[in-house]
């Protein structure tokens, strides 16, 4: 056939130029990008570099300023979604965009599901959904409702689908965010057999482990613009960092020696049906309690059922070594605990209200008079807040759907400090949150145990919880199946209790 | 920026109201207006007022108003409505009042204003009336009371004095239909022999008669006469009794006269109906308002005369 | 009473838009018709806007925690009832008023009840209480109006209080009173909050369920208050009073520009809808437009005022970006 005859183009992607402005932002200002046939490509910068709006112009969810895009060496518009769609491109987004109301198999299979005589094919649908589902290695009933899933497992159908499309180029935006280590390794191993049949992947991602395990080249972004492309061989970790920020970082969490106090909170024999049985653990003042297990394993639960949102049924919850009873979220606050939950935009903020609003809400009753609110108090609370995390924002007036995923963060931790909280159980403080940002809520968390908060902390990301954790937790199935001290615990022998070996 | 583009389409909104109202309001300071508030206009009797009140006005020279609530039962809203045309200074009010009692407070109110009220087909409440110190200049309407004991006499002589009745009442408080009801129920008193078996309202709406007719009919399959107040009803009524495959088995008798109800009769569907004449009582009221700009005397009472269709 | 900042705010806010539309509306109506601008007109169509407008107020709480009240147009009729036949046993004025609107806000703090303790959502909540309600209205009444009450009651439709009609100052006072609330206290934050996100906010130690029976409580409670103004404007209490009226205080607050999802808008807002509402039915009255063009109208506006909303937020979210 004369095709054959053609020059293949090596360039799966050609964007040249591309330019994109907001109302008072230059959000892209000429952006190159070259993605080659079967490579990762890592798109690196921080919050607000411009990746996130370079991808929705490549998903045609934001028409461009300027610039041109060529797709296997021919110009696309690509004007809308369906265009993307037709030129096989599919992107797995960041922020979750299924709908829970409908079976994970109508989700993989939404808007082009397969029919037979006209009529849904539901069990070809189900058929090729636990495929696909299979292929990631998630177990994961089809059938069931998305709604019921963790935000782990939704990531993972979020990923199906986007296999299911068979994309020629495929977008990947932060997928690992939610992901156990296993999880994690399984979606690599698919990310290499697509490269192997030629589908280029543009993946975004702040953690560098992964980006030196998988990638292939990297297009560092900073404020709109490329600063560097480089293939991943050749990067150093820091020089990238320093690429990204343009200011050193301290990529590693920065080690601090703390002296803990008392046992602010103690649980004795926590059960509940089959997520919980027989937790035991205290925290002392000034101390963080790092909670590591694969997801499923009961850390989530324990926060919950300490705060008052689930029912237990036995165990009994220790503030300064005094019972309490905990039935709602009040009794919690009164008891001194905060929690950050791992779903900032659910349940951790109110986002179309102001920064201020936010950080006064579980204070409010105290911040009035006959039911009034103390106005100028509650600004002034607000504002040091502000000062003292270092929260970027035009003024206490904003509103905080319009701050950084960082900065809503802050806001989250602040709300809880101006409580007085002495006990904060931190879930995933860090998930969707670039470099620079982690770096000081890190420190953030250091400096609050250095003030004798005690601090329960649980997170996916194991480098995280060792780096910052004074001893360290290990569940499975839930129960602690092991504890190390800081000098103890490892990346493997960690691992190792997470999954029964 | 965006103020301008709302204020854009504002000005767009408001030309446009103003193009109608300019198009109705032209010749307005040439000719008297007065005003017709009836009870709603999505039923056919009222249409048939507006019609002879507008062939009158247009004879005589008078700019005319018709207006009304979207909802027969809006009392308050008619009340609004009233109160509207009173800044409107219109020069004299008809008005077929929706709450016999509670209209009350506009009727003052026109009084006040020194606009003549012009009442028709349903009455303002006397007592309450006299009470609040207004008057009305005069009451054009058929007496329904007269009409319902017309259709009884009718309804007996028609089934040879034995029958079961059933009833399909208006509005329950509503001066039309109480009146027709009272007079249906003192024509059938003195024969015992027409048992009214079931009386239940359907708030003079077409599918609300449907659904009670059905409902009576599961309770007494053997009625064979019934009696609506209104035709919109008994129209629902022969519906209903058509669906239980009854047909001519039951003589439903109307009262309205609906072009609907006539064609029914002529059909054989339908046994009767009470012709009220509101093309007569929407002529007469134009005429009357007319004598009253000129300053001449009306009669307080203008009866429309009623009679039996069927 | 209100800062310089305040009202810069409320100048500067959403709310100018849909007060620029009423101003625009009535610049139309004073050019089209003479009738318009003359101050018993004005008074009548500020009376006229009040029996909507004070239900508009409990509907806007609602709206604002996401949820949505049905049953206040039914409620109307059944509080109407209720002071009717206390008033006919010889009670007196104030206390049938009284024993009215507490039925009002039982009946709401049911709604909130059904809806914060059972597993109904509030539209569903609430068509149930419309159907109960207006049912035990015409029970209670045998399906008559009541009137001929004493003068007493009349005199809180017909008086002027400081030259305005009664009713008028009465909605004022009211709306005074809710925008407080909503900006100055607790509970005001914590409907702002609610409707913007319940769980963030039961997570921040919020009694939400208390909170959210209390608003409609106070939603019942508008309807009993619009029930007197309704009983002493008619000198009658009807047990058929306020169908649709639900609709319509859906409108006033939609018009203002409180988002139906929850979480933003204000009394100010609606406050203008309902005066938006009123100006134009009373316009399209003065102009003798014809009935049926005058529900085209009302439906056009109300369409209108929502895009343009939309339209606004949108432009207000790019900027923010």
């Amino acid at each position: 056939m004369p095709t054959e005859t053609l020059p293949e183009p090596v360039l799966a992607l050609q964007m040249r130029g591309i330019r994109k402005a907001f109302p008072g932002v230059q959000a892209l200002a000429g952006v190159d990008l070259d993605v080659r046939r079967g490579e990762v490509h890592v798109l690196l910068g921080e919050n607000g570099a411009g990746k996130s709006t370079l991808m929705k112009i490549l998903s045609g969810a934001l028409p461009r300023d300027a610039g041109t895009i060529e797709i296997d060496g021919r110009a696309a518009a690509l004007a809308s979604p369906r265009e993307a769609r037709g030129a096989r491109i599919a992107i797995i987004h960041q922020e979750l965009a299924l709908v829970p109301e409908m079976t994970v198999a109508e989700n993989i299979f939404l808007g082009r599901a397969p029919t037979r005589f006209g009529l849904l094919d539901q069990p070809a649908m189900v058929r090729e959904a636990t495929t696909l589902l299979s292929r990631l290695g998630a177990n994961i009933n089809p059938n069931v409702l998305v709604a019921s899933l963790s935000i782990a497992q939704q990531q993972l159908v979020e990923i199906a689908r986007a296999l299911s499309l068979d994309a020629r180029i495929l977008i990947m935006d932060e997928p690992t965010s939610a992901l156990t280590e296993r999880e994690s390794t399984r979606l690599f191993a698919t990310i290499t057999g697509l490269t192997a049949r030629g589908t280029a992947i543009v993946y975004i991602s702040h953690r560098l482990d992964e980006i030196f395990a998988i990638g292939d080249r990297i297009t560092v972004l900073r404020d709109g613009r490329n600063v560097a492309t480089q293939e991943v061989r050749q990067a150093d970790r820091r020089a990238l960092v320093r690429l990204m920020a343009n200011r050193d970082v301290d990529e590693l969490v920065p080690p601090t020696i703390r002296t803990t106090g008392k046992p602010r909170l103690r649980i004795e024999g926590l059960s509940h049906g089959s997520t919980l049985h027989n937790v035991s653990f205290s925290v002392r003042s000034g101390e963080i309690v790092g909670f590591a297990g694969l997801l499923g394993a009961g850390r989530t639960e324990i926060a919950r059922a300490v705060f008052g949102l689930e029912p237990f049924d036995q165990g009994t919850v220790f503030v300064d070594e005094r019972p309490v009873e905990i039935r709602s979220p009040r009794d919690a606050i009164a008891a001194g605990i905060g929690f950050v939950t791992e779903d900032r935009k659910r349940e951790g903020l109110v986002l179309s209200r102001s920064v201020r609003d936010n950080v006064a809400l579980p204070i409010l009753k105290r911040l009035a008079r006959l039911g009034i609110v103390h106005r100028t108090a509650e600004t002034a609370i607000a504002e040091s807040s502000v000062r003292d995390l270092n929260i970027r924002t035009p003024s206490v007036r904003q509103l905080a759907q319009n701050l950084s995923g960082g900065n809503q963060q802050k806001i989250v931790l602040a709300k809880w400090l101006a409580t007085g909280a002495r006990i904060l159980f931190l879930d995933e403080p860090t998930r969707g949150i670039d470099v620079g940002s982690k770096q000081e809520i890190y420190a953030l968390i250091n400096e609050l145990a250095a003030a004798g908060v005690a601090i329960v902390l649980m997170s996916s990301d194991l480098p995280e919880v060792l780096g910052l954790s004074d001893r360290v937790l290990v569940m499975r199935e839930g129960r602690i199946t092991g504890e190390f001290t800081r000098a103890e615990a490892s990346a493997e022998r960690v691992m190792a209790c997470a999954v029964g070996i | 920026m965006r103020a301008t583009l709302f204020v854009r389409r504002c000005v767009l909104l408001a030309a446009a109201v103003l193009v109608t109202g300019c198009n109705r309001g032209a010749d307005a300071s040439a000719r008297p207006t007065v005003a017709l508030v009836v009870k709603t206009l999505n039923n056919q009797f009222f249409i048939d007022m507006e019609a002879g009140a507008k062939a009158a006005a247009d004879s005589l020279g008078l700019e005319l108003i018709v207006q009304a609530p979207e909802r027969e039962i809006d009392v308050e809203r008619q009340m609004q409505i009233v109160e509207n045309l009173i800044q409107r200074k219109v020069r004299v009010l008809m008005l077929v009042p929706n709450g016999s009692k509670e209209i009350v407070p506009a009727v003052v109110k026109a009084n006040v204003a020194k606009i003549p009220v012009v009442v028709v087909d349903s009455r303002v409440d006397d007592g309450t009336l006299k009470a609040a110190g207004g008057t009305v200049a005069t009451f054009i309407g058929s007496d329904n009371e007269d009409g319902g004991r017309m259709a009884g006499a009718y309804l007996i002589e028609r089934l040879g004095g034995t029958a079961k009745v059933a009833i399909l009442e208006g509005v329950p408080g509503h001066e039309t239909a109480d009146a027709r009801l009272r007079g249906f129920r003192r024509a059938l008193a003195g024969t015992p022999a027409m048992q009214i078996v079931a009386s239940q309202p359907a708030n003079m709406e077409r599918d609300q008669a449907f659904n009670v007719t059905q409902n009576i009919l599961q309770a007494h399959p053997d009625i064979t006469a019934l009696f609506a107040c209104n035709d919109v009803m008994a129209l629902g009524a022969l519906e209903a009794i058509a669906a239980a495959g009854k047909g001519t088995a039951i003589s439903v008798v109307g009262f309205d006269a609906q072009d609907d109800a006539r064609k029914a009769i002529a059909e054989k569907r339908m046994a009767a109906t009470i012709a009220q004449n509101p093309r007569e009582m929407g002529r007469l009221a134009v005429l009357t308002a007319h004598r009253l700009l000129k300053g001449e005397s009306v009669p307080t009472e203008q009866p429309v005369a009623i009679s039996l269709v069927r | 009473m209100m800062s310089s900042a305040t009202v810069r705010r409320i100048v500067r806010g959403r709310e100018a838009g849909t007060a620029i539309g009423l101003i625009v509306l009535c610049i139309g109506l004073w050019i089209a018709t003479p009738y318009f601008a003359t101050a018993a007109n004005l008074s009548n169509v500020a009376e006229q806007s009040a029996v909507i407008g004070v239900i508009a107020i409990g509907m806007t709480f609602v709206i604002l925690t996401g949820g949505i009240d049905l049953s206040v147009g039914s409620l109307v009729a059944l509080v109407s009832v209720v002071i009717g036949s206390a008033l006919q046993r010889g009670v007196p004025v104030f206390a049938a008023v009284a024993i009215g609107l507490l039925a009002g806000a039982v009946c709401g703090a049911l709604n909130g009840l059904m809806i914060t303790r059972g597993p109904l959502p509030p539209f569903i909540a609430t068509l149930g209480m419309m159907s109960v309600a207006r049912g035990a209205a015409l029970l209670l009444s045998d399906g008559r109006p009541i009137s001929g009450f004493p003068d007493g009651l009349r005199a809180l439709a017909t008086s002027d209080v400081l030259g305005a009609p009664a009713p008028v100052v009465m909605m004022l006072t009211l709306y005074l009173l809710a925008y407080l609330v909503l900006t100055r206290t607790v509970f005001g934050r914590y409907m702002y909050a609610i409707g913007g996100n319940e769980e963030a906010t039961a997570l921040a130690g919020v009694n939400v369920r208390r909170w959210k029976t209390v608003v409609y409580a106070i939603s019942g409670l508008s309807a009993g208050v619009c029930a007197v103004l309704l009983v002493a404007r008619l000198n009658s209490a009807q047990p058929i009073a306020g169908i649709g009226y639900e609709l319509d205080a859906i409108a006033a607050v939609v018009i203002g520009g409180t988002s139906l999802l929850g979480g933003s808008g204000s009394v100010i807002g609606t406050l203008i809808g309902a005066l938006i509402m009123s100006v134009l039915r009373n316009g399209l009255n003065l102009l003798g437009v014809s009935s049926y063009l005058q529900q085209v109208a009302i439906g056009v506006v109300i369409i209108a005022a929502v895009l343009i909303d939309m339209a606004l937020r949108r432009r207000v979210q790019r900027s923010s970006r």
